[in-house]
């Protein structure tokens, strides 16, 4: 079944998952010559669809695809998995403040020598 | 079906897009305990991964991802995917009339 809108899709699926974790798989379907682009969730019993040919859609390929990592290679609730992706971003944000800082901190101290 | 690290997978990977520029690719995950069905007793301990794989109709790689790797594999796969991918998508038609 397609569905045309993005975020009912991305509801249901991820609803569709938690329902039968371990029946439930995430496909992504690319066709090179016709530039076609299709994301399906099925557990065997449901089948949702998406379907797309736009480049602005590959946000939502990297939207969907980050959530269902974290669900499939946790197996927790998308909540904490969320969390868990968002606190490792901030982290690597203030990994790479630092060494920004660290870098102007030795510039700095080159200037000085 | 080969079973590959992770790192070699993506390689893998780029290259089944690469090679397939008039084909089709399929990426399928799930979850799994990578243990045969007809187990009888299910094992309550069983670790369970995600499993990738990925088919060009030709060739087939796999590969798993634990709890602790994947947010650095999810990350690495979905830019290889848009890079692929990003040509052959339609870019959004602009709007001629501005009003």
């Amino acid at each position: 079944m397609y569905i045309e809108d993005f975020e009912a899709f991305y509801q249901q699926s991820v609803e569709l998952y938690k329902a039968r974790p371990l029946e439930t798989r995430y496909s992504i379907k690319f066709r090179h010559s016709e530039g076609k682009l299709v994301l399906k969730v099925t557990d065997d019993r449901t089948c949702l669809k998406y379907k797309t040919d736009q480049q602005a859609d590959l946000r939502k390929l990297e939207r969907i695809t980050s959530i269902f990592f974290p669900l499939m290679a946790c197996g927790e609730l998308p909540a904490e998995g969320a969390a868990g992706v968002e606190a490792g971003q901030q982290q690597q944000q203030q990994q790479a403040g630092g060494t920004q800082a660290a870098g102007a901190s030795s510039k700095k101290a080159r200037r000085r020598g | 079906m080969v079973l590959l690290e992770s790192d070699p997978f993506l390689n893998e990977l780029h290259k089944m897009y690469d090679r397939n520029k008039s084909g089709t690719v399929w990426v399928t995950m799930k979850r799994t305990n990578m243990k045969p069905r007809k187990s009888k007793k299910p094992n309550p301990k069983a670790e369970y991964v995600c499993l990738i794989r990925a088919n060009d109709g030709k060739r087939h790689i796999s590969t798993t991802v634990s709890a602790t790797q994947y947010a650095k594999f999810s990350q690495s796969m979905v830019i290889i995917m848009k890079g692929a991918m990003a040509d052959t998508l339609k870019k959004k038609e602009k709007k001629k009339d501005k009003q």
